[in-house]
């Protein structure tokens, strides 16, 4: 008798292979080591914007740069998929929902914290604690998309982000060192997979797009 | 002494074979969990021989239960496959079917 497939063992496969190319960690990446930049433009230049606009620059032009590599690389490679809405749509659309929670978040907590002159005692206690809180809190989303998405190197990721924000915290290390090198981190493993995927999936000519 | 088989609602016999074949069973299974995939995704997913996987889609294809849409992507011909209302409606009864059968069997 054949066995019942296992659905949800399928559809995480199938969702895996389409991630296992290194672009979201590319992506990621570029996005974390955005605010590292724009925290250095802001103090190099006195911008006061940097820390809002790269970030935002990055999301306005990641998507059609996302859907052109998608389209040159993964598709030829490993065929093109469109995941359904009970499926990868439905996790793509929680990605995006993530980031912004988490980009808005941290924008929040930014103009509050270039803004606010600390009056506050409880303002005063996050900021002085941002490091350790930015930490557990990457842990946790890291840990939520990470099971939910089925992506394991996520959990990886957010234990990584979590010890150098408590280091940094500890050791007092200037906040865009640690996302900057988080964001080098989480790119250079990108890259790793990417190249590691075109090794695993050579191009078969056109036939393997036109079949 | 041969031990009787319990009086089921549903017999082996009621069980579509066309899906119950393992290597249609996958296609069917991998193409349920997405809105639609091409031939080389199904090829990489499903581990079997491009003659192989065409062969299976054929007959799907022909019971009705898959359907194939020819479009263009990037200018370059390309073949998309999903499973039909009827394939996606075949599949829920062959799952609640095997179910059925499977559980009522005795330990």
């Amino acid at each position: 008798m054949t066995e019942e497939p296992n659905l949800k063992e399928i559809e995480r496969r199938a969702y895996m292979s389409y991630h296992q190319d290194g672009l979201l960690d590319i992506f990621a990446g570029l996005y974390i080591l955005g605010f590292g930049l724009g925290i250095f433009m802001d103090i190099i230049w006195d911008f006061g914007m940097g820390v809002i606009i790269i970030p935002g620059g990055l999301i306005a032009v990641a998507l059609p740069i996302w859907i052109a590599v998608k389209r040159k690389i993964t598709m030829p490679r490993i065929g093109f998929v469109k995941f359904g809405p009970a499926g990868g749509t439905s996790k793509l659309m929680a990605i995006f929902i993530g980031l912004a929670v988490a980009g808005l978040g941290f924008f929040f907590v930014f103009t509050l914290a270039t803004f606010q002159s600390g009056s506050r005692q409880w303002l005063d206690l996050i900021f002085q604690n941002g490091m350790l809180i930015l930490g557990f809190g990457s842990l946790a989303v890291c840990i939520l998309f990470g099971y939910s998405m089925g992506l394991r190197r996520l959990y990886a990721y957010g234990l990584l982000a979590m010890i150098t924000l408590v280091i940094g915290h500890l050791l007092d290390i200037f906040f865009a060192y640690i996302l900057s090198a988080l964001g080098i981190t989480v790119i250079a493993t990108g890259v790793a997979l990417l190249i590691g995927f075109v090794k695993k999936y050579p191009l078969k000519g056109d036939k393997a797009i036109a079949e | 002494m041969t031990k009787q088989l319990p009086n089921n609602d549903v017999g082996i016999h009621d069980i579509d074979r066309l899906i119950h074949e393992p290597s249609r069973l996958m296609i069917m299974a991998q193409l349920y969990v997405v809105q639609s995939a091409d031939f080389t995704f199904l090829l990489h997913q499903t581990g079997m021989t491009p003659g192989n996987l065409s062969a299976h889609l054929s007959k799907l294809e022909e019971a009705g239960y898959v359907e194939v849409t020819k479009e263009f992507l990037d200018r370059k011909p390309h073949t998309a496959l999903a499973l039909t209302k009827e394939g996606r409606a075949a599949f829920k009864e062959y799952r609640r079917k095997v179910k059925q059968f499977v559980e009522k069997l005795p330990e």
